[in-house]
């Protein structure tokens, strides 16, 4: 039994085609799922009462129940309940940003909290509508913080991507099968896959603990 | 300046303010002091409703802040706050700190709110320190800044809660210089602090306050030298 890098690396450029479906995937994803996560975790401790519940309701069924479910129910349930067709991408954009909106919204919420409270009240004792604070005073400092975590979860992402594969949308998991089919090489295949993903989540916790190191001189 | 009237706060079932009823004119100094958790703080902050009273009324410059339809904005631009602990704005410098207000709030042009910055950071002795952030800072020079935070507003008075008491002794100086200026210009003050020193030299009216209501008041060589009541005489022996 020999490996056979020759496979492996006759099939990189197609592989490497899928890991950037699954980096395109996982950005925007993030991205969109950083401006929902934002308002809700803006929700989740506001004053008006409804508004918390239904954030609260929302993060509490997405972090209690399987991507892969969720993944399932806006490409299949979506469609039967709206009558019209769901792209494999926007589906698996969709279910993926509905599902970082509310692990962010946890992040930010956490980061909000974490600024003391005299921020609040010297920005308030100036006159400051709390909608002021919450821009000028709270969310720039929170962001900051939260940087960490939404490496961490940007890094999850990335790997909980891969569950779109299952909507047979060609990111770097599915083409794996793919060519595994064509090869009948898993070893070789799944092990540069693994490669793949581990040199991008590498990749990433570098750029974040650049950005956190960059932006503490600063401050 | 502040007309308050039966003054409570509860926490809940702690009853922290029990009926305070004091003026404070136009350009007057007043020192609070008194035992911890007595309720200067929270005195203080009810003047600038941080705190919401639970009872009685507060008129500050003829207005009522206790009446839920006075627009509490309104009341805060006029009413100046320094804390404790600084409380600056860490991601900004020493001018967009003091900046920031007559930026946001009111809404002067840029050129405008950095004119009005610079001469207040001049103001308190911390012209060349502009472009420094707060954690560049000593604690007295933040507690200046914070000073200049607050008077960039054009405040008709001033509250500093124990402004002195984060610092290290020989901080504390300058920031009591800065304060003395501001009441020799006129300014109307209340101060919550442990510096008898300041309370005699500069204060107009002393109130000693204990477990939520004003237990006596009078102007300082009267409070410090005779003062007529047996808590008075009990807090001020352990302190002077
Ligand atoms: N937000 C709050 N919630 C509940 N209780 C509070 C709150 N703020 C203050 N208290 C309580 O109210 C009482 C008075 O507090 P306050 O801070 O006004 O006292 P203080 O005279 O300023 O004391 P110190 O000299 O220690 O600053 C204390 O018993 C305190 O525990
Ligand atoms: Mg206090």
């Amino acid at each position: 039994m020999t490996f056979r890098w020759d496979i492996l690396f006759r099939s990189l450029p197609y592989l490497w085609e899928g890991a950037q479906m699954t980096i395109r995937l996982t950005t925007t994803a993030v991205g969109i799922g950083f401006v929902i996560g934002t308002l809700l975790g803006m929700a989740r401790i506001c004053q008006y009462k409804p508004l918390r519940t239904l954030a609260a309701v929302y993060i509490d069924f997405i972090r209690g129940t399987p991507l892969l479910v969720q993944i399932f129910l806006v490409y299949m349930g979506l469609p039967q309940l709206l009558s019209f067709p769901m792209p494999r991408l926007t589906a698996a954009i969709l279910a993926l940003s509905l599902n970082s909106g509310a692990y962010v919204a946890e992040i930010v919420r956490a980061g909000i909290q974490s600024i003391d409270l005299g921020q609040t009240e010297a920005a308030l004792s100036l006159g400051c509508s709390n909608a002021q604070v919450m821009r000028y005073i709270i969310l720039p400092q929170a962001f900051k913080r939260i940087i960490p975590p939404l490496g961490n979860e940007f890094i999850a992402m990335l790997k909980d991507s891969s569950l779109v594969s299952v909507i047979a949308l060609e990111e770097l998991v599915r083409r794996a099968n793919i060519v595994i089919t064509r090869t009948y090489r898993p070893f070789e295949i799944w092990l540069g896959v693994a490669f793949m993903y581990l040199i991008m989540t590498i990749a990433i916790s570098r750029l974040v603990a650049y950005m956190e190191r960059k932006l503490k001189v600063d401050v | 300046m502040f007309e308050i009237h039966d003054l409570h706060k509860h926490f809940g079932s702690l009853h922290v303010l029990k009926g305070i009823t004091c003026g404070i004119a136009k350009g007057q100094v007043v020192v609070i002091i008194g035992p911890s958790g007595s309720g200067k703080s929270t005195f203080l902050r009810c003047l600038n409703l941080l705190e919401k009273p639970t009872g009685g009324t507060i008129y500050v410059d003829g207005v009522n802040i206790t009446d839920p339809k006075t627009d509490i904005r309104r009341v805060r631009e006029n009413v100046g706050m320094v804390f404790q602990r600084f409380n600056l704005f860490p991601h900004m410098t020493a001018l967009d700190n003091v900046a920031f207000a007559p930026l946001r709030v009111l809404h002067l042009s840029k050129d405008e709110a950095r004119e009005r910055a610079l001469d207040l950071l001049v103001k308190v002795g911390l012209g060349d320190k502009a472009d420094s952030y707060p954690d560049q800072l000593s604690g007295g020079q933040q507690q200046r800044v914070a000073i200049a935070r607050a008077l960039a507003m054009r405040p008709k008075a001033m509250l500093f809660d124990e402004p002195t008491s984060a610092l290290d002794p020989e901080m504390i100086g300058e920031v009591l210089e800065v304060m003395k200026a501001l009441a020799e210009e006129g300014m109307t003050m209340v101060v919550v602090t442990h510096e008898m020193g300041f309370a005699r030299e500069v204060g107009d009216l002393v109130l000693f306050m204990d477990d939520g209501i004003i237990v006596e008041q009078a102007p300082p060589e009267i409070m410090f030298n005779c003062p007529s009541h047996e808590r008075t005489k009990a807090f001020l022996s352990k302190i002077l």
